[in-house]
């Protein structure tokens, strides 16, 4: 083949920085000092309206409260309606909302909005095999 | 078969519309620069799809590669094979990549000649379907960038090595199903005045315009060894130009036709040979038209039934092998059935005399209609009810970006309603089925003009059984689950 020795070196070195370059990707840590305990009702998950029930702790094991949350639930294939609710906080630290799912499949909740200081809190929990009716 | 008893197209349609005449169009197409003109946007857009699927949202729906994969580029791919032709060859960005490479690598083998088949291509096209499934491909934008990244990779390793466009013909399998595909296109690339080319002398279109002083070669002939007043409709035709530009004559254009045409009769063909020859062409069409109904199945609440019991039947809990045995009932067992049945039918009750496989091979081709039509249905839905996703998903690439100037992603735009693209789905598997019922009968009257109806009679009932099948499955509920086997 009619490559110079130098032009393939550099070829291979884009190749390789390249390919390092994407396998060290990591998602960034989302992880913040706020802790989620998440449910959703009722259980097997079919498809209709579901609760979504997530309680908020920070560090220390308090409830966090007076956050403003929305939820969203999305399938795990491209092109499918999102559904979006804003969660009501139910007691101190403990949030509810309602979403109707209108496939059977597998979806993921996002949860996104702001804590009470502000501090973005942005969420993600799959939900697998939703049963159809 | 002669090629007189071809149904002339120029018979049906005396003077066909041909693309090159429409203003913009014909300039553009006759353009020297025209295919990098269209590969290069083609180009940047994968390129992105790439950047986010590796590094952007891990979800599907929020992802350009994903959803550009999986909803616009396959609807929008099988849209404009059934109003126009194989222009997404034409503006190929892997090809872009290659003519850049070969700049570097000039490429010195030639592909082995056990390989100038469509073998290799159908079990890539059968691996591409499997991957799809048992990886869930359309749910992850990470494996869906390496996959346009392993296809980069792909065309740059085999075109590296191997003379001529070797990846196109027998390799891709993309370009496979746009093959199959085009044969329903209503447009082909195609001499306007055979006499033209009775008279050239210099069969440019094939052997490329060399420079009359140096002799070397300015504009390439056709890589996919299609000679022009020879060549059959669309199969092995990627609109790549190469001919229009070489032809001193200006007398190759983008014309009209009915489609499917090109399935019916059995002329030696340009760059293919013989239709009712051609095994390896022949179970590429059983895989496009099998596999319609398997991708589609993959997509309905009934599979996950299906695979439970299997799974607890054989003991197996592992994904790969419950999808090999779909795979195979799908793709090998139903084809065997309904064809094999079909082809001793018409021998037993036609009274044929024509050996069993080449008949089986010919009739074959007389389903790609209604494959086509089950492709159009199920990749036409995602398209036509995700149609809108694309806006809050570029918004959302760009504000990644640091160029917010589309505004806060509008989650909310998805598509048209479920119910309305139904009914169009509906048209495409009835035109489908009307199309193979068209183009078997057309096979019958033209081998057994005497025993026509016999003849098309198994093929009809194979062609309703595979329209009452896509239909029971655009009625099934839609169920998307990543994960295969539930607990």
């Amino acid at each position: 083949m009619g490559i110079s020795c130098v032009k393939g070196c550099r070829l291979v070195w884009v190749i390789v920085a390249i390919g390092v370059g994407v396998c060290c990707h990591r998602p960034p840590n989302t992880s913040r000092n706020v802790t989620i305990e998440f449910e959703i009702k009722p259980k097997p998950v079919r498809v209709g309206p579901v609760v979504i029930c997530f309680t908020l702790t920070d560090a220390v094991n308090h409830p966090v409260t007076g956050a403003q949350i929305e939820v969203e639930g999305d399938m795990s294939h491209a092109g499918m309606s999102p559904v979006f609710a804003q969660a009501n906080e139910v007691q101190a630290g403990h949030y509810e909302s309602q979403l109707s799912l209108a496939m059977a499949g597998d979806w993921v909740i996002l949860l996104h909005g702001a804590l009470r200081d502000g501090e973005k809190l942005e969420r993600q929990f799959d939900v697998r095999d939703v049963r159809p009716n | 078969m002669n090629q007189a008893s071809i149904p002339s197209e120029e018979n049906l349609d005396p003077t066909p519309f041909d693309l090159m005449q429409v203003p913009v169009l014909g300039p553009l197409f006759r353009w020297r620069y025209a295919r990098p003109f269209l590969q290069a946007p083609l180009l940047l857009i994968s390129v992105a799809m790439i950047l986010h699927g590796l590094f952007g949202p891990s979800l599907a729906p929020k992802n350009l590669a994903t959803t550009l994969s999986w909803l616009h580029f396959r609807g929008i791919l099988v849209l404009v094979l059934l109003c126009a032709g194989n222009f997404f060859c034409l503006a190929c960005p892997f090809m872009l990549v290659r003519q850049v490479a070969r700049r570097f690598f000039r490429p010195r083998f030639t592909w082995p000649r056990a390989l100038r088949n469509k073998w290799v291509s159908v079990a890539l096209f059968v691996l591409i379907l499997f991957t799809y499934e048992l990886f869930d491909l359309w749910s992850s934008p990470w494996w869906t960038a390496w996959l346009i990244i392993g296809y980069f990779l792909s065309v740059l390793v085999v075109d590296g090595l191997f003379k001529h466009a070797t990846f196109c013909k027998f390799v891709c399998p993309i370009g496979q199903f746009n093959f199959v595909a085009s044969t329903l296109s209503p447009f082909e690339v195609k001499v306007r005045d055979q006499d033209v080319c009775t008279r050239c002398l210099t069969k440019d279109c094939i052997r490329g315009r060399r420079d009359a002083t140096s002799d070397l070669v300015v504009i390439r002939g056709c890589e996919l060894a299609l000679f022009q007043p020879r060549k059959v409709g669309n199969m092995d035709c990627t609109f790549c130009l190469d001919c229009i530009h070489a032809c001193p004559h200006d007398n190759v254009g983008i014309l009209s036709r009915l489609p499917g045409t090109e399935l019916l009769g059995d002329s030696l063909r340009s760059g293919i040979g013989y239709f009712s020859r051609r095994n390896d062409l022949a179970a590429l069409v059983v895989v496009f038209t099998f596999g319609a109904l398997l991708n589609a199945f993959g997509m309905v609440s009934p599979v996950y039934a299906v695979e439970n019991w299997l799974g607890k039947v054989l003991h197996v809990s592992h994904e790969a092998p419950v999808l090999g045995l779909i795979f195979a009932a799908f793709l090998i067992l139903e084809p065997v059935l309904l064809l094999g049945s079909a082809g001793l039918l018409t021998q037993a009750w036609g009274g044929v005399q024509r050996a069993f496989l080449p008949l089986v091979v010919r009739y074959s081709y007389g389903l790609v209609p209604i494959g086509f039509g089950m492709w159009l249905a199920h990749y036409g839905f995602h398209f036509l009810t995700g149609l809108y996703t694309i806006i809050p998903v570029t918004q959302n690439f760009l504000a990644s970006l640091g160029f917010p100037f589309l505004g806060e992603p509008r989650w909310t735009l998805t598509g048209l309603p479920a119910n309305a693209v139904q009914v169009i789905e509906i048209g495409f598997l009835v035109l489908g089925f009307v199309g193979s019922l068209a183009v078997t009968h057309g096979l019958a009257d033209e081998d057994f003009p005497a025993n026509a109806l016999r003849a098309f009679i198994p093929w009809a009932v194979v062609c309703a059984v595979l329209f009452g099948a896509s239909l029971w499955l655009i009625f099934q509920p839609m169920e998307m689950r990543a994960t295969l086997m539930s607990g």
